[in-house]
């Protein structure tokens, strides 16, 4: 094995946070099982607090309207903030992978790993406290800033796994640069970036949690709520939520990544 | 460099907090290393077996730490015990999908001849087979302890322990002086033990890994 392969394979290693996806196509019955066993965690969530007797202030937070606005600001957060995530690391995935970077390379990706550890609540009160930057803009730049690591070490990783000899076969039948990287590159890593787009959402989802603290609103609003009034069946409401909403959208995303995978790969 | 004074002032709090948050951060990851690689050891011949068990492990990676650490607080209570709890179940699915990678890269060839050579299963498991796969499974321990470094400062949420409390105190006296100082260095914190950390397992990947991969 030469040096190089192993170097590779290293790198691939490093993106622990990526969603696992199935190796080979589901049959229509696996795309059932998740929703089917979140139908019924919302179900049973649903027979459980119906079964309660509401105090007024539990009541005030667990209503349709509130939770359903807690609900579709959640999802307006992680959905910008992928966005505005993918628009910039993806761009910036190309630029790094060119082979004018391949001395500062290792250091890059090195920095980037470590830089996994910086604590998402950490930069989103830091914003707050220092730069008095608060709400949805705050919240954005906080979700994209924490979840363009990840994201960016999927694209590199992604465009280095393509095979050299094809590039070199592809530089051979006279293509230039820019149509090896539109034709065969970028093609070839569309699946480590789908991947990529489908970690940025379920991290985002998970970090948008966290904007309460910042008075952007979502689901960690019901959940402060039940904490801060020590109401543990609206802590619970918000949490179970939370954990529907993030599993939904990884497994829709996940459906994505199955269909829009290029045929032949 | 009223930030240097601060850290100076604090370094008691500052070391204290930080053992605590390397103390749990590290149990976290021991626990998931030995169930991780378990678990990939017992799944990585069958396929079905493999991929329910990455389903599952990997669904636990989904629910956003926040809402795990709600949801365990019921039956954990308050402390360090809903934090170890949910760094474990977000340490699994690294540390399993690394060593089914790891286990199914083993060349068939050095397999079967470690079959010629007369050694049982149990023997190619241990001899062969997973010391050829670990430098995959300590490099996905390695960055897994990263992100779960980062993970453990929001535990502050139920009290656990660690330098997540700078951050969370910081956010309660928001447009004080002291407020930049205390998350500032909570985040320097950790910072400070993800490098720390790395270094560990830089050397513990260098010593445990057989002079003939390295």
């Amino acid at each position: 094995m030469s040096i190089s392969t192993s170097e590779r394979r290293r790198d691939a290693d490093v993106v622990t946070q990526t969603p696992v996806s199935a190796g080979r196509r589901r049959g229509w019955q696996g795309y059932l099982v998740m929703p089917a066993i979140l139908a019924l965690i919302l179900l049973a969530l649903y027979l459980w607090v119906s079964s309660m007797e509401l105090d007024s202030i539990e009541a005030r937070s667990l209503n349709a309207q509130s939770l359903l606005t807690a609900l579709g600001e959640h999802i307006v957060l992680a959905a910008v903030s992928t966005v505005v995530t993918l628009v910039i690391a993806v761009p910036l995935g190309v630029l790094l992978t060119r082979p004018f970077t391949q001395r500062v390379r290792p250091f890059i990706i090195g920095v980037l790993t470590l830089g996994q550890a910086v604590p998402t609540i950490a930069i989103l009160v830091l914003l707050a406290v220092a730069f008095l930057f608060l709400g949805f803009q705050a919240a954005i730049v906080g979700l994209v800033l924490y979840a363009i690591i990840p994201v960016l070490l999927n694209t590199m990783v992604g465009l280095e796994q393509v095979d050299e000899n094809v590039l070199e076969a592809g530089r051979g039948m006279g293509m230039s640069k820019g149509r090896v990287l539109t034709r065969l590159e970028l093609p070839l890593a569309v699946p480590v970036m789908l991947a990529g787009v489908r970690t940025a959402l379920v991290i985002n989802v998970g970090t948008a949690t966290l904007v309460t603290y910042i008075n952007a609103g979502g689901l960690g609003d019901i959940i402060v709520a039940g904490l801060s009034t020590n109401r543990v069946v609206v802590q619970i409401v918000g949490a179970v939520l939370t954990a529907v909403l993030a599993l939904f959208i990884d497994y829709l995303a996940g459906i994505a990544e199955d269909f829009l995978r290029p045929k032949g790969l | 460099m009223e930030f240097l004074e601060f850290l100076v002032d604090r370094a008691d709090d500052m070391l204290e907090l930080g053992l605590e948050h390397a103390a749990v951060v590290g149990a976290a990851v021991l626990i998931s290393t030995v169930i991780g690689v378990a678990l990939g050891i017992a799944t990585y011949r069958s396929e079905r077996a493999r991929e329910t068990v990455l389903a599952i492990t990997g669904s636990f990676l989904t629910i956003p730490s926040f809402a795990l650490f709600i949801l365990l607080l019921g039956p954990l209570g308050l402390g360090w015990r809903p934090v170890l709890l949910a760094l474990v179940m977000y340490g699994l699915m690294p540390v399993v999908r690394n060593t089914i990678t790891g286990l199914r890269e083993v060349d068939p060839a050095v397999i079967e001849s470690a079959k010629g050579m007369g050694l049982n299963r149990r023997q190619q498991l241990l001899r062969i087979e997973l010391p050829l796969a670990w430098p995959v499974i300590i490099t996905g321990v390695r960055v897994t302890t990263l992100v779960l470094l980062g993970i453990a400062a929001i535990g502050a949420i139920v009290n656990g322990p660690g330098y997540g409390e700078l951050i969370f105190t910081g956010l309660a006296r928001v447009g004080t002086p002291v407020a930049v100082n205390l998350v500032l260095a909570g985040a320097v914190g950790v910072m400070v033990l993800a490098v720390l950390f790395d270094l560990v397992f830089y050397a513990v990947q260098r010593i445990t890994t057989p002079r003939g991969i390295r």
